[in-house]
């Protein structure tokens, strides 16, 4: 790791880090949105993990992340529904939370180098919803699963089918996040850092 | 949301030092892992259970923060007990409630100051090479905890104008707008920052007022 200077984190960058992240914990105030057809009513919290990653670049992103996780284990309620505290990491769920640092890294990473690179339209929003998928999606939940399973004592096998019942939604969240990501970048261009 | 978890009061537990609570808790986190008698995690629930009560929160609060966990536990014993059986269920669900309730315990009774100074000195080692710098960690929490309001407020303030022209809740159109203006508004809270020169720069403090005028 390189001292702060030389790495460039500005004032600006602690500032935009900091929104992201009150935009993150706002998400989990939103009252649940039932979309279409499926019955399962979804947060949008996870929603601004993804967001955060396409939208800052992969060392901010994960950063806002770190900071809602950070808040949450000082105890503040900043999580969808209000939960917060010592005991959310104590869960069995603790996996997902911590999953998001990572998670956002990825997504950022592959936006950053990959999707921002192409120039037609449907190419690059294509390519910003592998990078949902892969950092919101299979990072998160590379940590959640392993998490829960140790946690609650079920094996690999029969966590990894229980957390299949989120992939659904989590989907519809990536394509989502996509969509807002690609927007935000036509009409507001900024350098992902 | 302003509202922190913690419960203020004076009693032992709120006493202790955060430092202290937050090592127990540790220690308890890879204890009780290792152990899989189920009398020996009754007895650490039971325990827990007791601290929570001698932190005289109130008992809404209280059903408001066990009652979900409630519901995520008894989904999780009633998988463990079809999927494996009825004792590894039982050890499962005494170890998590034991776990839960001991965190729960800590987060009533520690400020949220005094848990962020105690992972700050915790970070200090990487503080000192430069990895984390602590006075751009205080400044984004406090910066998080100014804005949640103002993005929330921004988010309505953005659906209203949206049902007011008959259109349905749609997260894409909410959260591009929502986003862009946070974008830009971020410019305009970094430059106030910046012109008040913050954080400090390191210097010994006292002397900045005779160094700007030498004579």
């Amino acid at each position: 790791m390189n001292r702060p200077q030389e790495r460039g984190i500005t004032t600006r960058d602690v500032v935009l880090v900091a929104l992201f992240a009150a935009i993150i914990v706002a998400l989990g105030l939103v009252p649940p949105i039932t979309v279409g057809i499926v019955p399962v009513p979804i947060t949008l919290q996870t929603l601004g993990v993804m967001l955060a990653g396409a939208v800052l670049g992969p060392v901010r992103g994960a950063l806002a992340c770190g900071l809602v996780v950070l808040l949450t284990a000082v105890g503040l309620p900043v999580l969808a529904g209000g939960r917060g505290g010592l005991g959310v990491f104590a869960g069995p769920t603790g996996g997902y939370l911590v999953g998001w640092i990572p998670g956002a890294l990825v997504t950022g990473l592959m936006v950053k180098y990959w999707a921002a690179k192409l120039t037609r339209g449907w190419a690059k929003a294509g390519a910003i919803l592998a990078a949902c998928v892969a950092g919101g999606i299979v990072v998160v939940y590379a940590l959640g699963i392993p998490w829960l399973s140790v946690s609650s004592g079920l094996p690999l096998r029969e966590a990894a089918l229980g957390g299949m019942v989120f992939v659904p939604g989590d989907l519809i969240k990536a394509v989502a996040a996509a969509l807002v990501a690609h927007g935000v970048a036509r009409s507001y261009s900024m350098e992902l850092k | 949301m302003n509202t922190s978890l913690y419960v203020p009061g004076n009693t032992p537990l709120h006493r202790l030092p955060a430092g202290a609570k937050f090592g127990v808790l540790f220690a308890a986190g890879i204890g009780l892992f290792l152990l899989a008698h189920p009398g020996v995690l009754g007895a650490a629930a039971a325990v827990a259970a007791v601290l929570v009560l001698s932190a005289r929160a109130p008992l809404a609060a209280l059903r408001a923060r066990l009652l979900p966990v409630g519901v995520m536990l008894a989904v999780l014993f009633a998988a463990t007990a079809l999927l494996q059986d009825v004792p590894a269920a039982v050890v499962m669900l005494l170890r998590l409630a034991a776990l839960i309730l001991l965190a729960l315990a800590v987060t009533l009774t520690t400020r949220p100051a005094d848990l962020l100074e105690f992972f700050e000195r915790l970070t200090a080692p990487l503080a000192r090479v430069g990895v984390a710098d602590p006075e751009r960690i205080s400044l984004g929490v406090s910066l998080v905890l100014r804005f949640v309001p103002e993005v929330f407020r921004r988010f309505q303030e953005i659906r209203e104008a949206q049902a007011a022209r008959g259109l349905k809740a749609n997260p894409v159109a909410l959260l591009v707008p929502l986003i862009v203006r946070t974008l830009k508004a971020a410019d305009d809270v970094a430059d106030a920052i910046d012109a008040r020169c913050y954080p400090p720069p390191r210097r010994p403090s006292g002397g900045a007022r005779t160094e700007e005028n030498p004579t």
